[in-house]
C-alpha cells in the first residue's frame, strides 16, 4: 500500500491545483527561512507615519505604532507556518500513537483512550483552548499546547480505525504466529500502512491548524506583542476599518497559506488508494 | 471553528450493532430503545466529565474571580472582597465547591454569574436561541448550496464544473472566519450600505415576545412583520459569513459521498435497468449520499453553537460564543461551566439525533 | 455520469444567492430610518458596555453610572462637564460645618419617584445606608459615614475624620436615591442579606428622568422617559437606547445614522469624520501610569532609585501623546489636569535620553531587564494599553533598558498589580469622585502604593503631608498641599504619570447637549435636539 501511494504521487503532484498550493507553500517556506532579507522594513521599528496608507516605502501600509505592515506580514510567517507545522507533528505523534494503540490492543486500553477523545470532542474547541491559553497565560507556544489537546483526538480516531482494519489482516496475524513482539508488529507491519493516509490527513490539517492559531492570536490569547502575527494583525485591524491595508494582507496571508496546504492535501487525497479511503470512511473528509 | 472536531467524531465504533445480552425483555427486544439509553448514560456521564474538567481547569488559572469582578478600589477592601467570596461559595474548599455545584445541577441551577448577576440559566436563556438562529441559518444555507455543490461536482467529475467547485470549496474551508466577517461587515455594511448594522434586531424595535427566542420566529408569530425583516436583515450577513466554511466542507463531503455511492451496483443495475436519470439520482443516489451529508451538517452544527465566537465578536452578536468569551476572560466560573455544559449537551444530542436519524434514513444501519 | 441532467441545479443555486442579497437589502435599508427622526424621538447610544448591574447600591462600572444617572437623583449633583462645583440635586441646599466632619443636607420639595409617591428623608436614610451595609463596589464612598434623619426635609452625614471631599462624592450616580418601599417590597433592605437587586434590574426605583424599560449586560439597556419627574430640565427623548457596540463599529453606526451617539472613538477613529457629525474631543479624567516597584523581592531594577529616574528620563512622552490623538494631554502628576490640585503643565517630565542613560549607568546594573505587566484587552478612552505598551517597550529600548511585555486578561493582571507582584505595570487611575483626595491612594502603604511594592514608611513626610491634606479644609491652601505632595512623588515615587488619554464623543447633528462629565461619562437625560 505504501509503494502503491508512492507510485501515485507524481500523478497527484500534476495536478494544476496541486501544483499550484506546491507553489505557494514552497514561497511561504522561502518567506519563512529568508523572512530578514525580503522585509524592507524592521518589523518591530516604530520609526515611519502611523496609519500611511499603501504606497511607496511601505507597500502594505502601515500600522498604529508606524510599523511597515509588509515587513510584518513576512515576518508573521515565521511564527504561523512552523508553529502550524509543530503542532501537526505533534498531533500527529501523540494521536497516532494512543490510536495505534486503542486499535491494536482493543479492550480497556481502546475504551480509555476513545472515552477520553469523546469527551474532548464533546469539549467546545474554541471554549477549552481560551481556558487553557488563560490558565498558562498568554503567547503562541501555550496556544500550541491549546490547540494540541484538541487536535490530537482526531488523528487518534483515524489511526484507530486504520489499525483496526489491519489487525486481523494476514500479513500482520502471519507476523504474530512468527513471534514478533506486539510493538515489533505494530512498527513493521502496521504503521508503514498507516502513515500515508495519516501524513495526507496532516497536510490537510496544516490549514485548520494555521486558522485556530490565528484565531487564538484574534482573540488575544496567542502571540505575544509586539510579535508580528497575522491573527494578531488582524485584530489590530479591527480596530481601524478605515484603515483596511492592516486587516487585509495579513489576512490574505492566512487564506494562502491555508489555501495552499490546502490543494496540496486535497490532490494526495486522491491520490490514497481508494480501499484505503474507504476503511477510514469519509474521515479525511470530515477533517478537511 | 472545530467542525473538524466535530466531524471527525461521526465514525469509528458508534453504530455497533446492539449487542443481544441476556437483558431486560423490552430492552432486548427493541434494540432502539436499549441503543438510546446507552448513548443518553454515556452522554450523560460526558456531561458530567465536561463539568468536572471545566472546574477543573478554571481553578487552575492563576486569577481571582474577586479581582475580576469587583472595582480597583473594591479590591483592595479586605471586607468587599471576602463578602463577595462568601456571596459566590469560593470560600469554601474547591471539592466542596464542586459538590455543590453538582448538587444545585441536580436541581436545574446553574449558579449565578459573577458579571451579569443573574442567574446562569437565564443568562444562557438568552445567549443560546441568539446563536441557535445564527448557526441555524447558516445551515440550513449551507445544506441547500452544499449539497448542491456536490451532486454537480460529483456529476461533472474532474471536469472544469468539479475543478472550479473544488476551489471554491477549498476556499470557503481556507478564509479565516474573522476575517471574512470583518471584510464582509466592512463591505457590506460601511462601504455598500445595503446590509443592516450590528445586533440581532434594529435598536427602534422591541424584541419580540419571547417564545422561542429565537427572534425571526418569535416576530413572525406575533405578526411584527417589520420586526421579523429587520431581525432576517441582521441575521443574513453573519450567516452568510458562517456559511462559507460549511458550504466547503458539505461540498467536498456530499461530492464524495455521490460519488461512492455511484459506483455502486445497485445504481449501476437501476441505470442498466433504463430507469430516467432523475429518477436515479433523487431515488437511489441522493438517499443513500445523504445518509453521511446528514451526519457531517448535524455536526457541524453543534460546531458552529461554540464556533460562532469570532464572528460574534464582530458583528456584536449577543449569543454563546460571545457570553463565553466573556465568561471565559473574567473567569465567571458559573457562566464557563454553563457554557461548558450546553455545548457538550448540545453535542452529544445532535450525535444522537444523527444516529437515530441514521437508522430511519438507511434501513441497511436498522438490519445489521 | 454525463446522462443525469443537472442544468437546472446552477439556476436555482443563484436563485438562493440573490433572494439572500435581496433580503439582506431591504431589511438593511429598513432598519436605518426612523430611528432619529420623526416624532417618536429614539434616541440610540452606542458604548462597549462595562455594565454589571443597575442596581445603585452595587454598581460601579461606567455603563452602570451611565444608566444609573438617568434612573436616579443623587443628593447633589454636577452641572454639564463642570466637577468643581457641586449643585442641588434632590437636595437642595446644604452646608458643611467649619470641621468638616457635618454634612447637613435639605431636601427639595416636591421631587417624586416614578410611582408618584414622594421623596422623603426616610427614602435618603435608606438608600445611602443600603449602599453602606451592602459592602459592594461603591460602599467605599461613604466610609465612616454615619447617616441620620434629621427630620422630614433634612438629612446629616456625620464623618468619622474631616470628609472635605464629601459634597464631591455625593453626586455619583451609585448614591442615587431609591424608592425604599418600593425596594423594600421586593426583598431590598439596608442590610447585608438584600435581595432587591433581580427587581432593580428589571425596574428602576428612582425620582430620575427615565424608567428602566429592559436591561440586559451583554446587550442593551433601555431607558423610557419618566412622566413624574419634576427636576430642572425636562428629558427630550421619549426612549433611550444604549447599546453595546465596539469602538470600530460604534463609528460606522453612526455613520451610517444607525445610532446618533457613539462614546468610545479613539482619535484615531473620528480623524476625518464628517458628513454633519459633531465630535467633541477633550481630555479625559483617566490618568494612564506606569508604575515600578519598590519592592526588591520583587525586582531589584526597579526597586532601584536611579533605574526609576532612568525610566522617567527616558520615556518620550510626546511620542506616547501621538497615539493619544488630539486633545489628549500629560498631566504634571497622578491628579488630572482638570482637577483642584493639579500640577501646572510646566511641571510635567520631559524626555532627557542623556539623562536617562546617565541615569541608568548610575544605578550600576549592567543589563536592566524587567518585565511590564499590563492588562492587555483593556482600552482606557478608546486607547488599547497594548500599544501603549509597544511603544513604551520601543522607547526605553532606545535607552538600554530591555522591556519584556507580558499581557494578560485583565483578570489575570488585576490580580498580579492587587497583590503588588508586577515588576513594572502600565494602568490607569479613573476618578472616584472629582477631588484630589481620591488621589492619595498612591501615597506610600496606600492602595495603589501598595500595588507599587511602596510600603507604609518608605516616605514618612509624604505619608504626613497626605494625612494632613486629606482633612484640610479651604480650596487654596488644598490646592498647595496637594501640589505638593505631587511634586515629592514625582521624584522620588514609583509612579510615572504618562497620559489622560482623548475623551472623543462623536454625535448626529441633531444631538445637543453633549458633555463629558468625568464621573459619569455622559447625562444621556440631558441631551436634547434640534
Amino acid at each position: 500500500m505504501r509503494l502503491n501511494l508512492l507510485r501515485r504521487l507524481p500523478r497527484a503532484w500534476r495536478r494544476p491545483l496541486a501544483v499550484c498550493g506546491g507553489l505557494v507553500a514552497a514561497g511561504w517556506l522561502v518567506v519563512v527561512l529568508a523572512a530578514p532579507l525580503l522585509a524592507p522594513h524592521d518589523p518591530l521599528a516604530q520609526d515611519l507615519p502611523r496609519l500611511a496608507s499603501p504606497g511607496a516605502g511601505h507597500w502594505f501600509g502601515t500600522d498604529e505604532l508606524g510599523r511597515d505592515v509588509l515587513s510584518r506580514v513576512l515576518y508573521g510567517a515565521r511564527m504561523s507556518i512552523p508553529l502550524a507545522l509543530l503542532l501537526v507533528t505533534l498531533s500527529l505523534l501523540i494521536g497516532g500513537l494512543l490510536g495505534a494503540c486503542a486499535g491494536f490492543f482493543g479492550r480497556w486500553v481502546d475504551e480509555t483512550v476513545m472515552r477520553v477523545a469523546d469527551l474532548v470532542f464533546a469539549f467546545p474547541t474554541v471554549i477549552l483552548a481560551m481556558v487553557v491559553a488563560a490558565a498558562l497565560g498568554a503567547s503562541l507556544e501555550n496556544a500550541v499546547l491549546a490547540v494540541l489537546v484538541v487536535a490530537w483526538p482526531s488523528y487518534a480516531r483515524v489511526t484507530r480505525g486504520l489499525v483496526m482494519g489491519l489487525r486481523n489482516r494476514e500479513f500482520v496475524l502471519s507476523g504474530r504466529l512468527l513471534g514478533f513482539s506486539a510493538w515489533h508488529s505494530l512498527r513493521v507491519d502496521v504503521l508503514p500502512n498507516v502513515l500515508g493516509p495519516l501524513l495526507v490527513l496532516a497536510t490537510l490539517d496544516i490549514g485548520t491548524a494555521t486558522l485556530l492559531l490565528s484565531g487564538l492570536s484574534f482573540l488575544g490569547l496567542g502571540a505575544k506583542p509586539p510579535t508580528a502575527e497575522w491573527g494578531a494583525m488582524v485584530a489590530s485591524g479591527t480596530q481601524q476599518f478605515d484603515m483596511w491595508w492592516m486587516g487585509v494582507f495579513p489576512g490574505l496571508a492566512i487564506l494562502t497559506v491555508v489555501l495552499a496546504f490546502n490543494f496540496l492535501g486535497d490532490a494526495l487525497r486522491d491520490a490514497l488508494d481508494p480501499s484505503t479511503a474507504r476503511t477510514i470512511g469519509a474521515e479525511k473528509e470530515r477533517v478537511a | 471553528m472545530s467542525p473538524r472536531s466535530a466531524a471527525s467524531e461521526a465514525t469509528g465504533g458508534r453504530l455497533r450493532p446492539p449487542a443481544r445480552g441476556p437483558r431486560a425483555g423490552l430492552l432486548r427486544r427493541h434494540p432502539l430503545a436499549r441503543f438510546l439509553l446507552r448513548r443518553t448514560l454515556t452522554a450523560a456521564l460526558l456531561a458530567l466529565g465536561v463539568t468536572l474538567v471545566t472546574f477543573v481547569l478554571t481553578n487552575l488559572v492563576p486569577g481571582d474571580p474577586a479581582a475580576a469582578n469587583l472595582g480597583q478600589r473594591a479590591i483592595g477592601d479586605p471586607a468587599i472582597v471576602a463578602q463577595f467570596r462568601h456571596q459566590h461559595g469560593l470560600d469554601k474548599p474547591l471539592p466542596v465547591q464542586y459538590a455543590t455545584y453538582l448538587g444545585n445541577l441536580f436541581h436545574g441551577d446553574l449558579g449565578e454569574s459573577q458579571q451579569s448577576h443573574q442567574p446562569v440559566l437565564t443568562d444562557l436563556g438568552t445567549a443560546v436561541p441568539a446563536t441557535l438562529e445564527l448557526a441555524g441559518a447558516a445551515i440550513v444555507v449551507s445544506l441547500v448550496v452544499g449539497v448542491a455543490f456536490g451532486v454537480v461536482a460529483a456529476l461533472r467529475r474532474d471536469r472544469f464544473t468539479d475543478q472550479l467547485l473544488r476551489v471554491v470549496s477549498l476556499l470557503g474551508v481556507s478564509v479565516p472566519t474573522f476575517w471574512l466577517a470583518l471584510l464582509a461587515f466592512y463591505l457590506f455594511f460601511y462601504k455598500f450600505g445595503i446590509a443592516p448594522g450590528s445586533g440581532r434586531i434594529a435598536p427602534e424595535f422591541a424584541p419580540p415576545p419571547d417564545v422561542t427566542g429565537l427572534y425571526t420566529v418569535d416576530a413572525a408569530l406575533a405578526g411584527q412583520w417589520p420586526v421579523f425583516w429587520s431581525a432576517v436583515g441582521h441575521l443574513m450577513l453573519p450567516a452568510l459569513v458562517l456559511t462559507a466554511y460549511t458550504v466547503g466542507l458539505l461540498t467536498r463531503f456530499t461530492r464524495s459521498a455521490v460519488l461512492e455511492v455511484l459506483g455502486q451496483d445497485y445504481v449501476r443495475a437501476a441505470r442498466a435497468k433504463g430507469l430516467p436519470g432523475r429518477t436515479v439520482l433523487f431515488h437511489y443516489v441522493l438517499r443513500a449520499a445523504l445518509v453521511p451529508v446528514i451526519t457531517v451538517a448535524g455536526l457541524a452544527f453543534g460546531a458552529l453553537l461554540s464556533g460562532t465566537v469570532l464572528v460574534e465578536s464582530i458583528f456584536a452578536w449577543p449569543g454563546l460564543g460571545a457570553y463565553a468569551y466573556r465568561s471565559a476572560t473574567t473567569l465567571d466560573l458559573p457562566a464557563v461551566m454553563g457554557v461548558g455544559l450546553v455545548v457538550g449537551i448540545v453535542y452529544l444530542t445532535v450525535n444522537l439525533a444523527v444516529d437515530v436519524l441514521y437508522g430511519l434514513i438507511d434501513p441497511r444501519v436498522r438490519v445489521q | 455520469m454525463s446522462r443525469f441532467s443537472t442544468g437546472s441545479y446552477p439556476a436555482a443555486l443563484s436563485l438562493v444567492a440573490v433572494a439572500a442579497l435581496a433580503l439582506t437589502a431591504c431589511s438593511g435599508a429598513g432598519s436605518t430610518t426612523g430611528s432619529s427622526s420623526g416624532g417618536g424621538k429614539t434616541l440610540v447610544v452606542d458604548t462597549s458596555f462595562n455594565l454589571k448591574t443597575a442596581d445603585p447600591g452595587r454598581e460601579f462600572e461606567p455603563t452602570g453610572q451611565i444608566v444609573d444617572k438617568a434612573l436616579y437623583e443623587t443628593l447633589l449633583t454636577f452641572e454639564g462637564n463642570d466637577v468643581t462645583k457641586p449643585i442641588p440635586g434632590l437636595a437642595s441646599s446644604y452646608e458643611q460645618s467649619a470641621d468638616g466632619r457635618t454634612l447637613t443636607l435639605h431636601l427639595r420639595a416636591g421631587a417624586k419617584f416614578s410611582d408618584g409617591s414622594a421623596v422623603t428623608a426616610d427614602d435618603v436614610v435608606f438608600s445611602l445606608n443600603r449602599v453602606i451595609a451592602l459592602k459592594g463596589n461603591p460602599s467605599f464612598l461613604l466610609d465612616g459615614v454615619t447617616v441620620t434623619k434629621t427630620d422630614a426635609s433634612t438629612v446629616t452625614l456625620v464623618s468619622a475624620k474631616s470628609n472635605p471631599a464629601l459634597p464631591f462624592i455625593l453626586p455619583n450616580p451609585a448614591l442615587g436615591i431609591v424608592n425604599a418601599k418600593t425596594v423594600q417590597a421586593h426583598g431590598g433592605s439596608a442590610t447585608a442579606s438584600d435581595a432587591a437587586e433581580k427587581y432593580l434590574n428589571s425596574a428602576s426605583a428612582g425620582s430620575g428622568p427615565y424608567t428602566l424599560s429592559s436591561f440586559n449586560t451583554n446587550t442593551q439597556v433601555v431607558l423610557t422617559k419618566n412622566p413624574k419627574y419634576n427636576g430642572a430640565a425636562k428629558p427630550t427623548y421619549d426612549k433611550i437606547v444604549i447599546r453595546n457596540v465596539q469602538a470600530p463599529t460604534q463609528k460606522l453606526n453612526v455613520q451610517r445614522g444607525d445610532s446618533q451617539v457613539a462614546l468610545d472613538l479613539t482619535s484615531d477613529q473620528v480623524k476625518g469624520l464628517g458628513g454633519g457629525l459633531k465630535v467633541s474631543s477633550g481630555a479625559s479624567s483617566d490618568v494612564i501610569f506606569l508604575l515600578l516597584n519598590q519592592d526588591t523581592k520583587v525586582s531589584s531594577v526597579t526597586a532601584n532609585a536611579k533605574f526609576v529616574e532612568a525610566v522617567r528620563k527616558g520615556i518620550d512622552y510626546k511620542g506616547l501623546l501621538t497615539l493619544g490623538g488630539a486633545g489628549s494631554v500629560q498631566p504634571a502628576g497622578v491628579i488630572p489636569s482638570n482637577f483642584l490640585g493639579a500640577l501646572p503643565a510646566s511641571q510635567a517630565a520631559g524626555r532627557d535620553l542623556a539623562g536617562a542613560k546617565a541615569a541608568l549607568k548610575a544605578s550600576g546594573i549592567a543589563k536592566p531587564s524587567v518585565t511590564l505587566g499590563y492588562p492587555s484587552d483593556l482600552t482606557v478612552d478608546g486607547l488599547s494599553l497594548q500599544t501603549l505598551a509597544e511603544r513604551i517597550q520601543a522607547q526605553l529600548k532606545e535607552v538600554g533598558i530591555d522591556v519584556t511585555l507580558a499581557p494578560a486578561p485583565t483578570t489575570t493582571e488585576l490580580d498580579n498589580y492587587r497583590n503588588g507582584k508586577e515588576q513594572a505595570g502600565l494602568w490607569y487611575w479613573g476618578p472616584d469622585y472629582p477631588d484630589p483626595s481620591d488621589y492619595l491612594v498612591f501615597l506610600p502603604g496606600n492602595l495603589v502604593g501598595l500595588r507599587a511594592g511602596w510600603k507604609a514608611g518608605a516616605d514618612n513626610e509624604l505619608t504626613a503631608l497626605g494625612e494632613k491634606a486629606a482633612t484640610t479644609i479651604g480650596d487654596d491652601t488644598r490646592k498647595t498641599q496637594y501640589e505638593e505632595i505631587q511634586t515629592r512623588l514625582n521624584a522620588g515615587g514609583p509612579f510615572i504619570p504618562l497620559m489622560q488619554p482623548s475623551r472623543n464623543t462623536v454625535s448626529a447633528a441633531s444631538v445637543t447637549g453633549i458633555a463629558y462629565n468625568p464621573v459619569w461619562t455622559i447625562d444621556v437625560a440631558a441631551l436634547g435636539s434640534k
